[in-house]
């Protein structure tokens, strides 16, 4: 199976390089068969990748040490979901992970547009398959997970054992789908650049794809908060490290786009921005890859330095470049058909949105690079950590969640005073009140109190549009609140899934305003030993040592220690925190020692437990946080992802329905418009 | 100063070369030792009749502005209270002995600076070209935002005089309406 899967990697670079010349040339001239033959080959290249993949699972799974990638990344007794999830956890099974998503992902766009788009497709499918060249040779000459050992070695060094967590099997899949994701809105804008048909019908295609990569980011991003949370044992889930600030840039451009086509879509206005913010998303995803990969920024996440990362540099300055010229050169075809009437227009503060997110990327790149560009100007090195970024991004952060509710309260084209205060009187007052109460129940962290009272509005914003639109269907149709909801969300879900996203913006903002008010206690702690401490809603809460343990595990010592929490009249609850040292099938430590944290959940807060140390035989050294309102981070995530799956759920297609709803139908290509209804079987 | 000529240049060689900004050794795992210890001692003569001028709160201030040099990117606080390393401890010794030696916050900050370089520190100081860094992030959205505003307000002018010329009002969207115009020339067949 090895060999089979490691003969498959190069036969699908072969495919892929046959895919991307038929394509062009097939493009180019106009010949349908070798455009065919071009879309046969993604679809073999996608087979001959999963092959490979599937060779490198079995080695994986069958501990066959004689593979370089799998003595490195696993052990005889790693348990097998992390074994499976070693795929990823490497260099080189991550460069083929990354193929294997890719060839997927242009397998499905081919199928789903095997009838659409007939015009952009052969370059679609060239680019694509240009960018699948680019994987499978770096994965097969640079990092080629089917290198050999001279000797197989008894046992592998194992996985690292901060990667052995549920959030690490799931959180680098689900980045890598966003991330990959944005190669197909590349595509088609390179499809709609060289072909120049530049009109509105290459944005449904990128949209679809545009979200489907927003949404796995989202999903990842949150995923990977959530296990430096409970993993790392730091008490925070967000550390401004580069490969994290990597993940957040193609997510702030994609987010921006998404934003920004809606204009283009009701106004056909914004194309040369529309097609930058696409190009960029997908630019941003190869430089996080740089980043992780070639070692050029200090940083937790990163493999090792390898050769892989001057690969990636010279892949981005090339795809800039190409891009650069497609761009200058069709100028004139992505002139604008309309203009922007009014600085009071939605049209407007999506702008303006548009601005602040770019910004806000802006400042994460710049801060993530800057300690390479102020070495090289000053020729000393420093560094650029949560300080800068917290400093530069609150306030840019603050204004975003202003523009998150503004926006939906204005008015298409032009707005009116009367629109508007009509519109902003009711959330105006939610956020004040609620920043008012605030402060006089004593809150005055300047900053969490503008969080709050934005929050407020926001919040009261996207609660008033449903009321409205509630509203609406009872007096309309006679329907029941619950029903009436329920059908305006089905019946118009790109706005309100839109509105379910910006309330877990909402949310997430909420959340990490609370981190301004943690509370930290270093104690150390005897059996039996007590202490107290108040919490930030000034609660106190009593903790007594149950002492420490050791003992054996699948394949780890751990050490714990076991403190009984309670406050107030609540029952007892326990908290367990552990330092672990994994070891491998012989008993032999592999690793540093690693901490597994102790949580005790709740909506309000977590109590977070860190064992540092034990002195002497049984005085565990520990940390206890008092983490408010962690869990809304969570939530937050989890409503934005299912505002994201709304919006990008395909709405049934009734012509009778649009009609009753919008009034009018005008069909500008009765043909195709007939073709589309019998391909989707109407 | 270096010339701009010589800047690309020096920015071109460190991205092509793949040189970190760090001075990252050995593993890349959090907590990891590591290997070529580059841990600089920080050690000052008490000052006469020394008592300790912060409490332990501030104390941990300090240790939050100092950067841990093992691959962690935390400070020296975080890392040494969560995934401790063969530094982050030794630094904390470090500031506890300065602490008892009687020197403040910005002394001790200072002293580690000596020790390790501007690196040391959590984030640059603002001054000199840091200010670049510092501002830039603010001069790229402020900037933005007038370009925008002013585009906005060129654009309205030709919304407005496009409006004064065309006195029939049309029920379409503006892209519908480009669709149109495709469609009755046959271009977008």
């Amino acid at each position: 199976m090895i060999l089979i899967g490691e003969l498959s990697l190069w036969v699908a670079l072969l495919m892929a390089t046959w895919s991307a010349t038929v394509s062009f040339a097939g493009g180019r001239m106009g010949r349908a068969d070798l455009v065919a033959s071009g879309e046969r080959a993604t679809y073999a290249t996608f087979a001959f990748v999963l092959l490979s993949s599937i060779g490198l699972w079995s080695a994986l799974l069958s501990s066959d040490f004689s593979l370089r990638y799998v003595a490195s990344y696993t052990s005889a007794n790693l348990p097998a979901v992390y074994k499976f999830s070693a795929f990823w956890g490497g260099q080189q099974g991550s460069m083929l992970f990354w193929c294997l998503i890719l060839a997927l992902y242009a397998a499905i766009a081919l199928y789903a547009n095997r009838r659409r788009n007939r015009e952009l497709m052969p370059y679609v499918t060239g680019t694509l398959a240009i960018v699948q060249i680019f994987f499978l040779a770096t994965t097969a000459f640079g990092a080629n997970p089917y290198a050999r050992l001279d000797w197989i070695p008894p046992d592998g060094t194992g996985l690292n054992p901060q990667l052995q967590n549920p959030g690490m099997a799931t959180h680098p899949p689900m980045l890598y789908l966003g991330y990959v994701a944005t190669a197909i809105p590349f595509a088609f804008a390179i499809g709609a650049l060289v072909s120049r048909r530049l009109d509105a019908e290459w944005l449904g295609a990128v949209r679809r794809w545009s979200l489907v990569s927003w949404l796995f980011l989202t999903i990842g991003i949150t995923l990977g908060m959530w296990w430096a949370y409970v993993e790392l044992g730091w008490g925070g889930y967000w550390a401004w490290d580069p490969v994290e600030n990597a993940s957040l840039l193609p997510w702030l451009t994609g987010t921006a786009f998404l934003h920004s086509i809606m204009i283009q879509e009701k106004r056909g206005m914004l194309r040369k921005w529309n097609v930058t913010l696409v190009v960029s998303t997908f630019l941003l995803s190869i430089l996080g890859t740089f980043i992780t990969r070639s070692g050029v920024i200090e940083s937790v996440h990163s493999f090792a330095q390898s050769p892989v990362g001057s690969w990636f540099a010279g892949f981005l300055v090339v795809a800039i470049a190409v891009t650069a010229y497609l761009v200058t050169t069709r100028l004139k075809d992505l002139e604008a058909r309309a203009e922007l009437e009014s600085m009071v227009s939605r049209e407007a503060a999506f702008l303006y949105n548009n601005v602040v997110l770019v910004g806000i990327a802006f400042s994460v790149l710049w801060g993530t690079l800057f300690p390479i560009i102020s070495e090289a100007v000053r020729g000393s090195k420093i560094t650029v950590g949560p300080p800068f970024f917290n400093t530069v991004n609150i306030p840019l952060g603050l204004l975003l969640l202003a523009l998150t509710g503004v926006g939906p309260l204005i008015a298409w084209r032009r707005a009116s005073i009367a629109n508007l205060k009509r519109q902003f009187a009711v959330p105006a007052a939610g956020g004040v009140t609620l920043g008012v109460a605030l402060f006089a129940l004593g809150m005055r962290d300047g900053y969490a109190l503008v969080s709050y009272t934005l929050a407020g509005f926001v919040a009261t914003t996207i609660v008033q549009e449903f009321v409205k639109g509630v509203g609406a269907r009872r007096r309309m149709h006679r329907e029941a609140v619950p029903l009436a909801f329920v059908r305006l969300v089905a019946r118009n879900r790109r706005r309100y899934g839109g509105y379910i996203v910006h309330l877990g913006v909402v949310v997430l903002f909420a959340a990490f305003a609370g981190l301004a008010f943690k509370k930290e206690y270093d104690l150390a702690l005897a059996p039996g030993g007590t202490f107290t401490a108040v919490d930030p809603y000034n609660r106190t809460w009593t903790f007594t040592s149950q002492g420490v343990s050791r003992y054996e595990e699948l394949n780890r010592q751990v050490t714990a220690v076991v403190l009984e929490a309670k406050h107030g009249s609540a029952p007892p609850t326990l908290i367990k925190s552990e330092k672990r040292q994994h070891v491998d099938s012989r008993g032999v430590p592999t690793f540093e020692p690693s901490t597994e944290v102790g949580i005790l959940e709740s909506l309000r807060q977590d109590v977070y437990l860190v064992l540092h140390g034990v002195t002497g035989e049984e005085t565990a050294e520990v940390r206890i946080s008092f983490n408010p309102l962690v869990w809304w981070v969570w939530y937050g995530g989890m409503i934005m992802a299912l505002g994201g799956l709304i919006v990008m759920w395909p709405q049934a297609t009734r012509a009778g329905a649009r009609r009753a709803e919008g009034g009018y139908v005008v069909t500008l290509q009765p043909q195709r418009a007939e073709r589309e209804r019998v391909d989707a079987g109407v | 100063m270096p010339t701009r000529r010589e800047f690309v240049l020096a920015l071109g060689a460190v991205v092509a070369t793949g040189r970190r900004a760090g001075a990252q050794q050995g593993g890349t795992i959090p907590g990891a030792t590591m290997a070529g210890d580059g841990y600089v001692p920080v050690r000052l003569p008490p000052k006469a009749g020394a008592t300790s001028k912060l409490t332990d709160l501030e104390r941990d201030a300090v240790e939050r502005r100092l950067s841990c040099p093992c691959p962690c990117t935390l400070d020296v606080f975080t890392c040494r209270t969560s995934m401790p390393c063969g530094f982050s401890p030794r630094m904390h010794a470090d500031v506890v002995s300065l602490v008892n030696g009687g020197y403040t916050a910005n002394e001790i900050t200072a002293a580690f600076e000596q020790a390790y370089g501007e690196k040391i520190l959590m984030a640059p100081r603002a001054e000199g070209f840091n200010w670049v860094g510092w501002l830039a992030p603010f001069a790229a959205v402020g900037g933005g935002a007038v370009v925008v505003s002013a585009l906005i307000r060129r654009w309205g002018r030709r919304a407005a005089e496009h409006r004064t010329a065309s006195p029939v009002p049309i029920e379409a969207t503006d892209d519908e309406l480009a669709r149109l115009e495709a469609a009755v020339r046959g271009e977008d067949r």
